[in-house]
């Protein structure tokens, strides 16, 4: 399906990945493309790899890459800790976004976005322009601007939590945005804002990758390609169909596959 | 240990006051604290002998005060430089305790000391000149925030004490600064009274340079329906105690207290307190923090007292602790004893690392692991010092303070 002949240079290349945490396998195996301005959703059950897969992207120290490589904008990323891969544009949205008494969420956003900002050689936000700016982008996510005076994510619904991920989205404006689970825990409207927010924000140069269990966020932002995951590998790769045959059929009609392959 | 030495030959004040021989006698039979006690179990020998090493020093070398005079009128003090005081206003007075009164008040306590409990102001009671004692009685509202500073100046041990008495409906905001110079012991102890109705915020920020130590002892008797915060702080020193008394003398008073112990390389603070409730409806928040990184070591001992008398007491002591090296130790233990029947009390500790996903989480966003660390901190710090009593324009001072550290 990724056969086919790309304008540009892919954003993210994922050769190959094995990796473990506690000597304890996760990932065996994992090939991944994703080019600009395409969105890729990732699906499969519990425990299958998905999370995983996300944070070894970001970098998360607490995972060992034993085989394979992963190539961001061309370049070896295996080695860059979380923050200069942040900086040079991945973003990951958490399933369960962390919750940091005591920092302010406006502080938190302004030193985030200036560090990205800084590495694009843009010129770095004091507190009244970045105010502007943030207040641009609360629109998006219908946040209100109550929220930025709060403790990061301290005292947040479900919801919020989630809103206050597509906002850092936004101000960052990463290259690649990978949103795990970014629809658990919303309700009908809260799905929406989220989902319109992400299509707002996603354009031809950037690469979305959403890891979600259920159609019901792909209804609203289509995918390009679904892969499913298990085992710690992408077992079938194939468009928003497969996700629609997915729902249908069950994780079981996958165990099918691999037997079959 | 030449403070030991000169106490047992009792030789060593001249001009000795009535209190200092009252109390120079009392240690002379037991130099020492008890090692075995569980006030002085976990000190540091070695760290508590440096702090005896010093001569005694009467005289006190004009101090350079790190925090700039604030704008809102703050009366500043200075334990030995400038004690003086008599200030009448139409909402306020705040006057110097008569000798009469500051010798029957610090006798009437001596009576009460226990040799092994009391140890610290004991000792701070028989170095202290007259000098160098500052006893205050305060009444009214509306009162400008005051800030008493007391220092050790370099290679000598200095004593000071502060007395004050806040009469009924009494309100105010009191900021008590211990500095201690290089190489240098201060002995502070501190005496609080407060009437009935009144109401004390208080701040006490202690910090040394190199090589300096402290022995802080605070002693608050809280008559019905007052109401005493203290938020503390104290970091840099080689060695430093802090021991807080608190004794709600009738019950139906209200105690919080958030204090913080910042240690770094070989260094050794400890808190140590002692709440008792003597009668019903008394009310206590408290959390104690401490932060030990490199080979150093934090101390918290806590113990509530509920006798039968205190009914209805509700008690909460929670130790939250933040070990930064694989080299740094940290003990705590609080403790309740309660006798009473119809009480709520609860205790807890936790010791724990820096949030390993909170920190990636702000690495996810293009913060360093240096800056996330720096985050994540102040955030643990921000609770306690929001709760000191010092005002905004200093702040950015606080900041830089712990920030060198």
């Amino acid at each position: 399906m990724q056969s086919k002949m790309k304008e540009s240079d892919p954003i993210l290349e994922v050769e190959n990945l094995f990796a473990s945490t506690d000597n304890l396998p996760i990932l065996k195996g994992v090939s991944l493309t994703v080019y600009p301005g395409e969105i890729h959703a990732i699906m499969g059950r519990n425990g299958c790899g998905k999370s995983t897969l996300s944070k070894i992207i970001a970098g998360h120290p607490s995972y060992n890459i034993t085989n394979g490589n992963i190539i961001f904008s061309g370049e070896n990323i295996n080695s860059l800790e979380p923050e200069e891969r942040a900086q040079s544009g991945i973003f990951l949205g958490f399933q369960y976004p962390i919750e940091i008494p005591g920092v302010s969420n406006l502080e938190f956003l302004r030193v985030s976005t200036n560090s990205r900002r800084k590495f694009l050689n843009k010129e770095e936000l004091d507190t009244f322009d970045f105010e502007e700016l943030v207040k641009e982008k609360l629109e998006l996510v219908k946040m209100d601007h109550a929220f930025l005076s709060r403790s990061v994510n301290q005292g947040f619904s479900g919801g919020e939590k989630k809103r206050n991920e597509i906002l850092q989205m936004a101000l960052l404006e990463p290259k690649i945005a990978i949103l795990d689970e970014t629809d658990s825990g919303l309700d009908i409207d809260a799905l929406r804002i989220v989902a319109t927010g992400i299509k707002k924000i996603s354009n031809a140069q950037t690469g979305i990758i959403l890891i979600t269990h259920y159609q019901r966020l792909l209804d609203e932002i289509e995918p390009n390609y679904v892969h499913v995951m298990s085992d710690g590998q992408i077992i079938r790769t194939g468009g928003s169909d497969l996700a629609l045959e997915l729902e249908k059929k069950g994780y079981e009609w996958t165990d099918n596959f691999v037997k079959e392959t | 240990m030449e403070i030991i030495e000169k106490i047992k030959t009792n030789k060593l004040i001249d001009n000795q006051t009535e209190i200092q021989k009252i109390c120079l006698h009392k240690l002379q039979s037991s130099p020492l604290p008890n090692p075995k006690s569980e006030l002085w179990r976990l000190s540091n020998k070695s760290k508590f002998s440096n702090f005896l090493d010093y001569s005694v020093n009467e005289e006190n070398p004009k101090l350079d005060i790190p925090y700039p005079k604030n704008s809102q009128n703050a009366i500043r003090l200075i334990i030995g430089e400038n004690c003086q005081i008599k200030l009448i206003d139409e909402n306020y007075s705040i006057q110097q305790l008569s000798d009469g009164e500051l010798n029957k008040y610090i006798k009437d306590q001596i009576s009460c000391f226990d040799q092994n409990e009391n140890w610290s102001e004991l000792l701070n009671l028989s170095l202290s000149c007259t000098k160098n004692i500052l006893g205050l009685k305060i009444n009214g509202s509306k009162i400008p925030p005051i800030e008493i500073f007391s220092h050790a100046s370099s290679n000598s041990l200095n004593a000071k004490t502060l007395v004050i008495f806040l009469e009924k409906n009494c309100d105010i905001e009191l900021l008590q600064v211990n500095l201690g110079k290089e190489n240098s012991s201060l002995s502070q102890s501190t005496f609080f009274c407060l009437e009935e109705n009144s109401s004390l915020n208080h701040g006490v920020v202690s910090y040394g340079e190199k090589r300096s130590n402290l022995v802080n002892s605070l002693n608050v008797i809280q008559q019905k329906n007052s109401e005493y915060n203290l938020g503390s702080l104290h970091f840099k020193f080689n060695y430093a105690r802090f021991e807080i008394r608190i004794k709600q003398s009738a019950g139906k008073a209200k105690t919080n207290i958030k204090g913080m112990q910042i240690t770094k390389k070989d260094e050794q603070i400890s808190t140590y307190t002692k709440i008792d409730f003597n009668g019903p409806n008394g009310f206590l928040d408290q959390i104690n923090k401490s932060l030990a990184d490199d080979k150093s070591h934090a101390i918290f001992e806590g113990s509530i007292i509920v006798p039968k008398i205190a009914q209805k007491t509700d008690a909460s002591q929670l130790s939250r602790n933040l070990l930064l090296s694989n080299l740094a130790q940290i003990d705590t233990k609080p403790q309740l004893k309660i006798i009473a029947d119809d009480v709520k009390c609860k205790h807890g500790a936790t010791i724990s690392q820096l949030n390993e996903e909170e920190l990636f989480y702000m690495r996810t966003r293009g913060i360093t692991l240096q800056e996330a660390s720096k985050l994540q901190l102040s955030s643990y710090f921000q609770e306690i010092i929001s709760f000191i009593p010092v005002s905004k324009d200093r702040w950015d001072l606080l900041d830089k303070l712990l920030n060198e550290n």
